[in-house]
C-alpha cells in the first residue's frame, strides 16, 4: 500500500536535510520504535506496536538506499518480522525536500507492505492505522526540525 | 487455538483489581473476553497476567441513581438489551446492545469491554455519545469521570490508561425520546459497515430536538452536530428530514475496506441517518 | 411360520437420521477427540509470505524449548516426503510442479508449511513454534489470474511457464456437433460476456485433524477426510509405505464440501513425524490455518460467446476459461474445470460447442473440489447467458429456456458435450416451480414497483439446471486420464440373529448415509430399519471403496449395497428352499418372508439367518454364509435437474440485496428419505446463495489472505436466508434400479445464477448490465451509480426524464 504525506517546516532545507539524515533522531520518532544499533547507513531496531489488545514487536533492520542532497531526496528502507512469527513488515520511505519561501516542503511517499496476521485479521483497518502511525512519525520529525512539541493525537 | 501462558487473577473488588494493574507486569483486563480472547488465541498479544473482572460483583447491573442511570462496566450486552430501566430511559443504548453480534456474544460481551476496546466499528460508543454518558474510571490515584465525548481518543484507544479500569457508565435519563439504530451489514452477524443512531424528541409533528451519531465513519464514534441543528424544528416528513440529514457525512473520515470504500460509506451515512431519524420520530413510512 | 404385519416401506419415509442422536448429544468421535497413550502433538510453522526463498531456518531455540521432542524442516524430510499427489493430469503435457509437504527451498503461498514442531503437549508445540526463526528472501508475487497467465513472472521457474495445461473439447472434433465458429458466424445474435467465479473457502465445520499411531503392525491414521480409501493408496504411493501396512480411518467427520477431498501435507507430515519418533502424533489445525492452508474452490475467469437466432434458438456456445490452480496441483485440482466442461450446454440442445480451459499457477493456496466442482461454474455461465439472451431479444427468460431445452419425450438424449442424458422432465419441474412461485403475480409486483419508482426494486431470477452426478463410469474416467476408477463397493453381512451389517465403501461426513442405507436394506431384506447397522470409514472394515464426493454415494454406493443385498437374497433362497423342501426356483421372497410359490409355507429371514449360522443342515456344497459383497460400476452418470426461481429485492438507495422468495423444484429421481433430501437442498442453497452474495476469498497484492477469518469471510447464517420453498418432481434415473440421481450439489449449483439473475432483473432497467460476485451492497450500489452517470454522459434527450 502507498501512503503519501506532505508537510512544511519553517526551517532551511539544510537543517531539514540534516535532521532527516540523523538516524538517532528519525527512527525513534516512529511510534514504539527503539534503535538498537547504528552502523553507518544501516541500523537495527525494533518497533512495538500496541493497538488495543494487540501488541506486536517487529525486529528488523533498515538502511538508507539513496541520499541525494542536491535533489533533496532520501530513500530509507526498513523491514522486520514479528518476534513470534506473526508476520513481516517492510517499508520504503521516500522523502523529497524542496525549498519554499518560508522554509522547506517535505513530500513523503511510503510504500508499506504488511503481511501475516495483522493483515489477515485486521478487518482492512491496517491502512488507516498505518496512516495514523506514519502521521505521528512525521509529526515527530517535523517537531524535531522546528524544535516544537509534536502536536496531534498521541 | 492456544494462547501463550499467563498468570490468571480474579479479584472480587475494584480496589484489588486496580492494584493488580499496577504490579509492574504486562497485565490485561479480561471482561467478557469476546475481543480479548481471540487476540490471545491468535497470539497477537501475550500478557504476563490476565485480571478477570467476572467476580467483581459491584461492576455488574443497572440501577437508577436520582436522574441518572448507572450501568456497571461488567453488565453484558444481553442484560443491557433487555433491561427495563434502560428501555424506558435510554432507549438508544438498549436498542444498540440488541444489535451487537449474536446471542452468544451478547451473553458474554460487556458494555465496559466494548467501549474500552473502542473498535471504530463498535456499536455502543455512539449510543453513549448521544446519551451524554459520563464514564467513571478507577485508577491507582482514585476515581475520575470523563464525558463520553472525550472518552474515545482514536482507533482502539480511550481515556482509560493501562493501569485504570472503567467501572461504570452514568446516563442522564431521557424521557419521552424516541430512538432508532440503523446498522448496515452484509450478513446478520457482522460489525457495522456504517451505522446511524438517532434520539428524537418530537413536539406535535415537529422534531423538537435530535441527537444523531455515526458508527464507523471515523476512528471514533462521531456525533453529527450539523444534522442535529438542521433537524431542530423540522416537520417529521421524508423530504424535510432527508434534506436535514443530507450533510450527515460532513466532516467524517471513513475508511475504505473490503465492505466498501469511503465514498460509499458517506452515502450510506446520509441514507441511514435519515432512516434512523424518521424511525426515532415515529414516522411510519416506506 | 409367522404372519408378518403389512410392513410399511422404508424407502420414501422421512426418517429422522439415525446418526443424529449421538452427534447432537456429544457422543461423537471426531479425530481431535482421539487420545492415545504417549501421544505427541504437532504444530506447524507457516510462511507469512506468498513467495520467498527460504535462506535459513534457526530451530535451535525451539528444539530446546520445554516439552519439545523434535523439530523438522523441509530439509530434514526432503528425502522421504516425496511430492504431494496430483491424480488427474488432464493432458500428457501437463506441467506439475514438485509439491513438498514441508517447503524445502521456496514457499509459494502464504500459509505454506516450513517447519514442524513435535512436542509433548499441543501448547508446548504451539509455544515452541514461535521460537523458530525463518529467514526469507522475498520473491515477486503473482496473485492475479490473468496476470499470471501472461507469464511476466514465472512462479515455478523450472516449468518455464505459469500455464499448467490447456484442455479442449470441440463438438466438431468429437462428432457430437458442429463447428462453433461457423455456428456463431451464422447466428443472428452473438452475445459475449466475461464472468468471474470468485475464490471460495469450503468452510466445513470441523477443522482438519489427523492422528497417526505407528506402534502397531499397521500404521494407523485417523483423519478428518472424505476419502479414507483414496488417502491410503495415495499415502502408499507418495511415501513408499506398503499399502498393506497402512490403515486409514475416517471417524466422525464434520463436513467437507469437497474441502476434505484431498491428500494433505498435514496428513503426510503427521505420518512422517509419528514414524520418526515412533509414537502416536496428533495434529489439529486452527480455523485460521484452515482458511489459509486448506484448499479453496472455484476461482475461474470465464469468457463466453453464445450464438442465437432472433426467435431465441441457441445455435452455439464457445467457452474459454482461465482456471486458477493456486501454487500447486492438489489431488484433482487440475481436473475441476474439466468436470464443468460437459455441463456448459446445460439442459439445452444447441448443436455447436467448444470449450477450452487453461490452468494457471498463482501464489495462492491451491484450489480443488468445492461443492459442485466445475459444474456450478458451468451452470452459472449458461444460465446467466440465457438471461442475457432473453434481455437482448426482449423475451421472457422462461420462454427462452423453453425454446431450447430438451423436451421430455426426447430422452435419452445425447448432448453436444457428448453425454447421454437418460431421463428428465424440465417442463414438469418448471411448471410446478412457476406455480409455487406465483410467477405472474411477482411480475406484476415488479412492474408496480418499477412504475412507482419504489426505492426497493424487485427482480426475478431463473435458473434451470442439470448436472452430472454419480461419479463415475470408470471407462469415462479412464478416457479423461483420471488416475482411478469410479466404482463403489458394499458388503452385506447377516448375523446369526438376523441383524444385518452393511459395509459401505463411501465415507459419509454429514450426509446421513447410515439412515438411507438402512432404509434401502430394510426394504430389500424385510428386516426392521433398526436392525441394520452401517459400517464405513475404516479401511480395515470397509476394505474397498472410492469414498464420498460428487453426489455419488447413493447413485453408485447405494447401488453397490443393492447388488450385495440381492446376492444375500439369492443365497438365502437356497437355504430357505432346503428348509422348506422345495426347489430354489419356487421360492419367493417378500417382506422378510421366504415362501413356496402357491403355498402358505414359509420361513422368515431370521430363521434362514439362524439356520445358516448353525450350518447343521444346509444344502450340499453350500458355503455356510449369507454374507455377500458387490462392486458397482455405473454405466452412465445420473442427471438430476431442477428449476429454481428467486425473487430478489434490491434497495437502490444502499445496494442492499434481500432474497424475497425462493422456490426450487428439483428432480433427483426416486427419493429414499425426503427429510435428508430437503436438508441437502437447504444446505446447498445456503452455499450457492453465499457465493452469489457473501463469500469471497480475497488476497492482497502481496499474497496475504485478507479474508482469513469469519469476520471477513462472510458465511451466512439463518437470518441471512429466506424461508425456502422446496418441492420435487420425480423422473427416475433409468441407469440404476433405485432410480436415484444424487442431490448433494443440486442446491449449490442452481441457486447462484438464480440469485444473480434476480438482482440484475431488478436493476437492469436502471442501466446495470452486470454485478460481479459476490453481489455485495457496495458493488450493487456502485453498479447503479455507474449506470446512472454513464446514462447521463450519453447524449441526452432535451427533457430530462
Ligand atoms: C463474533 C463477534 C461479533 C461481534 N460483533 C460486534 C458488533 O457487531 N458490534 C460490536 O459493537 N461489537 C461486536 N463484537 C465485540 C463485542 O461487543 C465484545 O463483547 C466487546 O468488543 C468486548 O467486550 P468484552 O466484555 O468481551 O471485553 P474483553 O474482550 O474481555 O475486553 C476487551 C478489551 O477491553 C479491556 N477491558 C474490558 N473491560 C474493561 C474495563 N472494565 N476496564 C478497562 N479495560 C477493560 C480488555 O483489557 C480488552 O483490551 C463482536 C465480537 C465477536 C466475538
Amino acid at each position: 500500500m502507498e501512503l503519501t504525506h506532505h508537510f512544511e517546516v519553517p526551517a532551511s532545507k539544510e537543517t531539514t536535510w540534516q535532521t532527516f539524515n540523523d538516524l538517532e533522531q528519525v527512527v525513534p520518532c516512529f511510534p514504539g520504535a527503539t534503535l538498537t544499533e547504528v552502523d553507518g547507513d544501516e541500523f537495527t531496531g525494533q518497533v512495538k506496536v500496541k493497538i488495543g489488545p494487540i501488541s506486536l514487536t517487529y525486529q528488523g533492520t533498515g538502511r538508507f538506499v539513496e541520499r541525494d542532497e542536491a535533489a533533496g531526496k532520501i530513500v530509507l528502507e526498513a523491514s522486520g518480522k514479528d518476534r513470534r512469527g506473526n508476520g513481516n513488515a517492510g517499508a520504503t520511505v521516500t522523502a523529497v525536500l524542496t525549498e519554499t519561501a518560508d522554509g522547506t516542503a517535505v513530500d513523503v511517499n511510503t510504500d508499506l507492505d504488511i503481511g501475516g496476521k495483522p493483515a489477515q485479521f485486521g478487518r482492512g483497518m491496517i491502512q488507516s492505522i498505518s496512516n495514523k502511525m506514519l502521521q505521528r512519525f512525521l509529526d515527530c520529525i517535523r517537531s524535531k526540525m522546528t524544535d516544537e512539541q509534536p502536536t496531534g493525537t498521541p | 487455538m492456544i494462547p501463550s501462558q499467563f498468570e490468571f487473577r480474579a479479584p472480587t473488588t475494584v480496589d484489588e483489581a486496580v492494584e493488580l494493574l499496577s504490579n509492574g507486569m504486562d497485565v490485561k483486563v479480561l471482561a467478557g473476553g469476546q475481543s480479548l480472547l481471540p487476540v490471545l488465541k491468535l497470539r497477537m498479544a501475550d500478557p504476563e497476567m490476565v485480571v478477570s473482572l467476572t467476580k467483581v460483583d459491584a461492576l455488574r447491573g443497572v440501577r437508577r441513581d436520582g436522574d441518572q442511570l448507572v450501568i456497571g462496566a461488567m453488565t453484558t450486552h444481553a442484560e443491557v438489551a433487555t433491561d427495563p430501566l434502560i428501555a424506558a430511559h435510554a432507549g438508544l443504548v438498549g436498542k444498540v446492545a440488541g444489535t451487537i453480534a449474536d446471542p452468544q456474544v451478547r451473553n458474554r460481551g460487556t458494555i465496559g469491554g466494548a467501549v474500552v476496546h473502542a473498535d471504530p466499528a463498535g456499536d455502543m460508543g455512539g449510543a453513549l455519545l448521544a446519551s451524554d454518558a459520563q464514564m467513571t474510571i478507577a485508577g491507582p490515584t482514585g476515581t475520575r469521570t470523563v464525558p463520553a465525548a472525550e472518552f474515545f481518543v482514536d482507533f482502539f484507544t480511550t481515556a482509560v490508561d493501562e493501569d485504570e479500569l472503567l467501572t461504570e457508565i452514568r446516563l442522564p435519563v431521557f424521557d419521552g425520546w424516541g430512538a432508532d439504530y440503523q446498522k448496515f451489514t452484509r450478513v446478520a452477524q457482522q460489525w457495522s459497515i456504517v451505522a446511524a443512531g438517532a434520539m428524537v424528541r418530537t413536539s406535535g409533528d415537529q422534531i423538537a430536538e435530535a441527537r444523531v451519531v455515526l458508527t464507523n465513519m471515523d476512528s471514533v464514534p462521531r456525533r453529527a452536530t450539523a444534522v442535529e441543528q438542521a433537524l431542530a424544528g423540522v416537520p417529521v416528513t421524508e423530504e424535510a428530514v432527508a434534506s436535514a440529514c443530507a450533510a450527515a457525512a460532513e466532516g467524517t473520515n471513513p475508511t475504505s475496506d473490503l465492505n466498501g470504500d469511503a465514498e460509499y460509506r458517506r452515502h450510506l451515512a446520509t441514507v441511514l441517518t435519515r432512516r434512523a431519524v424518521l424511525a426515532a420520530a415515529g414516522h411510519r413510512g416506506t | 411360520m409367522t404372519i408378518m404385519e403389512e410392513r410399511q416401506a422404508e424407502i420414501g419415509r422421512p426418517r429422522p437420521r439415525k446418526e443424529d442422536a449421538r452427534l447432537i448429544t456429544g457422543r461423537s468421535r471426531y479425530t481431535d477427540n482421539i487420545t492415545l497413550p504417549g501421544m505427541l502433538h504437532l504444530a506447524m510453522v507457516r510462511s507469512p509470505l506468498a513467495r520467498a526463498r527460504i535462506t535459513g531456518i534457526d530451530t535451535s531455540a525451539a528444539a530446546s524449548a520445554p516439552g519439545v521432542v523434535q523439530v523438522l524442516t523441509g530439509a530434514d524430510l526432503a528425502a522421504e516426503q516425496g511430492s504431494m499427489p496430483n491424480a488427474w493430469p488432464i493432458t500428457p503435457e501437463q506441467k506439475t510442479p514438485p509439491h513438498p509437504a514441508v517447503a524445502v527451498d521456496t514457499v509459494n503461498f502464504a500459509g505454506e508449511i516450513v517447519a514442524v514442531v513435535i512436542a509433548r503437549s499441543a501448547a508446548a508445540a504451539r509455544d515452541a513454534s514461535e521460537l523458530i526463526d525463518v529467514d526469507y528472501e522475498d520473491l515477486p508475487v503473482v496473485t492475479d489470474l490473468a496476470t499470471a497467465a501472461r507469464d511476466e513472472e514465472v512462479i515455478h521457474p523450472d516449468l518455464g511457464t505459469n500455464r499448467s495445461a490447456t484442455w479442449v473439447f470441440d463438438s466438431a472434433q468429437a462428432g457430437t456437433g458442429g463447428d462453433v465458429e461457423e455456428a456463431l458466424a451464422n447466428s443472428e445474435v452473438v452475445i459475449e460476456r466475461t464472468f468471474t467465479q470468485q475464490r471460495l473457502i469450503p468452510a466445513f465445520m470441523e477443522p482438519r485433524s489427523t492422528v497417526v499411531d505407528p506402534t502397531g503392525e499397521q500404521i494407523t491414521m485417523w483423519s478428518a477426510t472424505q476419502i479414507p480409501h483414496v488417502l491410503r493408496v495415495m499415502l502408499a504411493l507418495t511415501l513408499g509405505v506398503p499399502e498393506s501396512k497402512l490403515r486409514v480411518i475416517a471417524p466422525d467427520v464434520g463436513g467437507g464440501f469437497g474441502g476434505k477431498l484431498q491428500v494433505t501435507p498435514e496428513e503426510v507430515i503427521t505420518l512422517l513425524a509419528a514414524r520418526r519418533v515412533g509414537k502416536p502424533c496428533k495434529y489439529t489445525e486452527t480455523r485460521s490455518e484452515t482458511m489459509m492452508g486448506a484448499h479453496h474452490g472455484r476461482d475461474q475467469l470465464q469468457t463466453l460467446r453464445l450464438g442465437a437466432n432472433r426467435d431465441g434458438t441457441v445455435t452455439g456456445l464457445d467457452v474459454r476459461l482461465l482456471a486458477d490452480m493456486g501454487a500447486y496441483l492438489g489431488l484433482i485440482t487440475s481436473g475441476i474445470p474439466i468436470l464443468g466442461a460437459f455441463m456448459y450446454n446445460g439442459i439445452y440442445k444447441f448443436s455447436a460447442y467448444r470449450f477450452e480451459c487453461t490452468n494457471v499457477f498463482t501464489n495462492k493456496v491451491w484450489t480443488d473440489a468445492y461443492r459442485g466442482a466445475g459444474r456450478p461454474e458451468a451452470t452459472f455461465a449458461i444460465e446467466r447467458m440465457m438471461d442475457e439472451l432473453a434481455t437482448e431479444l426482449g423475451m421472457d427468460p422462461i420462454e427462452v429456456r423453453r425454446k431450447n431445452w430438451i423436451a421430455h419425450e426426447e430422452f435419452p438424449f445425447t448432448t453436444v458435450a457428448s453425454l447421454e442424458y437418460d431421463s428428465g422432465n424440465y417442463e414438469a419441474a418448471t411448471d410446478k416451480a412457476l406455480e409455487l412461485f406465483d410467477y405472474e403475480g411477482l411480475r406484476a409486483e415488479q412492474r408496480r414497483r418499477r412504475e412507482s419508482g419504489d426505492p426497493v426494486q424487485l427482480g426475478i431470477g431463473v435458473s434451470t439446471f442439470t448436472e452430472m452426478c454419480g461419479l463415475a463410469p470408470s471407462r469415462v474416467l479412464g478416457a479423461l486420464d483420471y488416475g482411478a476408477g469410479g466404482w463403489e463397493y458394499a458388503q452385506v453381512r447377516v448375523l446369526p440373529t438376523g441383524n444385518v451389517e452393511v459395509v459401505t465403501g463411501v465415507s459419509p461426513h454429514g450426509q446421513g448415509h447410515v439412515t438411507a442405507w438402512s432404509q434401502i436394506v430394510a426394504d430389500r431384506l424385510g428386516v426392521p430399519f433398526e436392525n441394520v447397522e452401517v459400517l464405513y470409514g475404516d479401511t480395515q472394515v470397509a476394505q474397498r471403496g472410492m469414498d464420498t464426493y460428487g453426489s455419488r454415494s447413493l447413485a453408485v454406493g447405494g447401488m453397490a449395497v443393492v447388488a450385495a443385498t440381492d446376492k444375500v437374497v439369492e443365497k438365502a433362497k437356497q437355504v430357505a428352499a432346503h428348509m422348506l423342501e422345495a426347489a430354489t426356483e419356487d421360492i419367493e421372497f417378500s417382506g422378510g418372508q421366504f415362501s413356496v410359490r402357491g403355498t402358505d409355507q414359509g420361513v422368515s429371514f431370521n430363521d434362514v439367518a439362524l439356520a445358516t449360522f448353525a450350518a447343521h443342515d444346509l444344502p450340499d456344497g453350500f458355503e455356510p454364509s449369507l454374507d455377500s459383497d458387490a462392486t458397482f460400476d455405473p454405466e452412465n452418470f445420473s442427471f438430476p435437474h431442477g428449476t429454481h426461481l428467486a425473487a430478489m429485492e434490491v434497495d437502490t438507495e444502499t445496494g442492499q440485496v434481500r432474497v424475497h422468495k425462493y422456490v426450487c423444484v428439483d428432480d433427483v429421481g426416486h427419493v429414499i428419505n425426503p427429510l435428508i433430501v430437503d436438508g441437502q437442498v437447504h444446505g446447498g442453497l445456503a452455499q450457492g446463495i453465499a457465493q452469489a452474495l457473501f463469500e469471497e476469498a480475497i488476497y492482497d497484492e502481496s499474497g496475504t489472505l485478507l479474508t482469513g477469518s469469519f469476520t471477513e469471510y462472510l458465511v451466512p447464517s439463518a437470518p441471512d436466508l429466506p424461508e425456502f420453498t422446496v418441492d420435487r418432481t420425480y423422473t427416475p434415473a433409468t441407469t440404476n434400479v433405485l432410480g436415484v440421481k444424487g442431490v448433494g450439489e443440486a442446491g449449490t449449483i442452481a441457486s447462484t445464477p438464480a440469485i444473480v439473475n434476480g438482482i440484475l432483473d431488478a436493476i437492469r432497467h436502471l442501466g446495470v448490465e452486470d454485478v460481479p460476485m459476490p453481489c455485495s451492497p457496495s458493488r450493487v450500489w456502485n453498479a447503479i451509480q455507474q449506470a446512472r452517470t454513464s446514462g447521463q454522459q450519453a447524449p441526452e434527450p432535451e427533457v430530462a426524464p
